[in-house]
């Protein structure tokens, strides 16, 4: 059965999604392939301690996410990003080119809140450092995976207009500066989701991520190009190529 | 060489803690580096050759690391077994008998709050003799150049995993260069090269913490 995910629209065009952690599938393999190891290879020992995070999980979540629907306005004379409401986003030009038919834009954040950096931390801070790093990968795969839950809603409420997404691309990946994540801040409430910006741009709880995806009807989903940037260690192309795995 | 040095070396190499730790699956119910090192100091073995065979072991789980046969956890695993042998050599260090290296000051720049490899490097380079001045995460140049003042002598670490967190590791780099011209800085983290540490004026760069352990011993032997 298809699940429908309710949102509320808190203000003009901004709506909170509420998902559940029953929404998501975490899995397993994601998580061993974000380690490094490919599928069926982790050592017995950590795949033990991967089960008994994986059983803590649902505790330590607290999940919130949100989005805002914002017009896009095209500009001829530039190629280097996109005008977003009235402001303009700095992009590269693998990303403006995937968002360069957009009528608009979907800026979205969304998190599983503080709990699971705060074990990490705890453990860390007591030397039980590798099931500390499990459990930031584990956060991590998590969060990735509340956001494709947020974009696959975002979709649907798209689909129900006749109007398709794009990928979505996040401040800090993709050659988008990580300052511009004020920018994109600054188009949603104060505090919307719990999440809170430092002054170096980064977003508090730690485990949350951000970001635009284009809506229209000429836009369409690509594969992602991972393989034209340098960075070659990136959790999201770890989760990305874990995704394919499993999809294939 | 002894044989229990050789025994140390291998628990460092395979994350062997203690007797008690259940990692790896093959070593279940043997004595670890915990143990080991004790018998050793026992035995009258200096402490130099026991730190030895700690650098050994972490070099072998370093190598196996770059050449992807084994993934951070182990990594981890090692540097936690290592620890349990550096808290037996502790006494040695603080009497002067087993001298540090030199000082590291180390830190993730500003606008980037990613901490494993940091960690990671930390952990190697203090296993190796080194103390390591550990600055955390999304570190302005400020604090950065604060630390370098406070610690003469010292060697700068900076990490970075987000590719756009390049621009401040540069204008780091660049405002240590400034203000403190003979401190060697080394640069890692996933998305540099040597060609890119070398253009934002790093002295140094590596991909993995052996690296960086190659990197200080070169300068603090010249």
């Amino acid at each position: 059965m298809e699940i429908v995910i309710p949102q509320v629209e808190r203000e003009k065009d901004t709506f909170e999604v509420k998902i559940n952690f029953r929404d998501l599938t975490v899995n397993k393999n994601d998580i061993e392939l974000a380690l490094g190891y490919t599928e069926g290879a982790i050592p017995v020992h950590f795949e033990e301690m991967v089960d008994d995070v994986l059983s803590q999980l649902p505790s330590h979540c607290e999940i919130q996410a949100g989005y805002r629907l914002l017009d896009v306005n095209k500009s001829d004379d530039r190629n280097d990003g996109l005008f977003v409401g009235d402001k303009f986003f700095k992009l590269h030009k693998i990303v403006t080119s995937q968002l360069r038919k957009s009528e608009k834009a979907a800026l979205f954040i969304s998190t599983i809140g503080p709990a699971m950096e705060t074990w990490a931390k705890t453990l860390s801070t007591e030397g039980d450092i590798a099931l500390s790093y499990l459990v930031d990968i584990v956060a991590s795969v998590t969060e990735e995976q509340t956001t494709d839950v947020l974009q696959d809603h975002i979709e649907k409420q798209m689909q129900m207009r006749g109007l398709k997404i794009t990928n979505r691309y996040s401040p800090g990946y993709c050659d988008w500066s990580v300052s511009e994540q004020h920018l994109l801040f600054s188009f949603f409430p104060v505090n919307f989701c719990g999440i809170v910006l430092t002054d170096s741009a980064l977003m508090v709880p730690i485990k949350s991520v951000s970001g635009i995806i284009g809506v229209g009807t000429e836009v369409k989903k690509v594969n992602y190009t991972c393989d034209t940037c340098g960075m070659k260690d990136c959790t999201y192309r770890a989760y990305r190529r874990g995704k394919t795995k499993r999809t294939n | 060489m002894d044989e229990l040095v050789v025994r140390i070396s291998h628990c460092v190499e395979n994350g062997k803690i203690n007797k008690a730790s259940p990692y790896p699956n093959a070593m279940k119910g043997m004595e670890g580096a915990d143990e080991l090192t004790k018998q050793a100091l026992d035995a009258a073995i200096g402490p130099d050759a026991i730190l030895q065979a700690c650098n050994d072991g972490m070099q072998r789980i370093g190598e196996r690391f770059s050449r992807n046969e084994v993934f951070v956890p182990e990594l981890l695993m090692a540097a936690k077994a290592m620890h349990a042998v550096m808290a037996h050599l502790e006494p040695f260090f603080k009497s002067g008998t087993v001298k540090v290296k030199g000082k590291f000051v180390l830190g993730t720049v500003a606008g980037d709050l990613h901490d494993i490899g940091k960690n990671l490097v930390r952990m190697v380079v203090e296993g190796n003799g080194w103390e390591v001045i550990d600055l955390g995460v999304d570190v302005k140049s400020t604090k950065f150049l604060d630390a370098i003042k406070n610690t003469p002598g010292c060697i700068v670490g900076l990490s970075a995993l987000l590719t756009t967190t390049m621009v401040n590791m540069s204008k780091t780099v660049q405002e240590i260069k400034i203000q403190f011209p003979a401190t060697k800085v080394i640069v890692g983290g996933a998305p540099l090269t040597m060609d890119a540490a070398l253009k934002m004026g790093a002295d140094g760069y590596s991909h993995d913490p052996q690296g960086a352990v190659t990197f200080l011993d070169k300068i603090s032997a010249a």
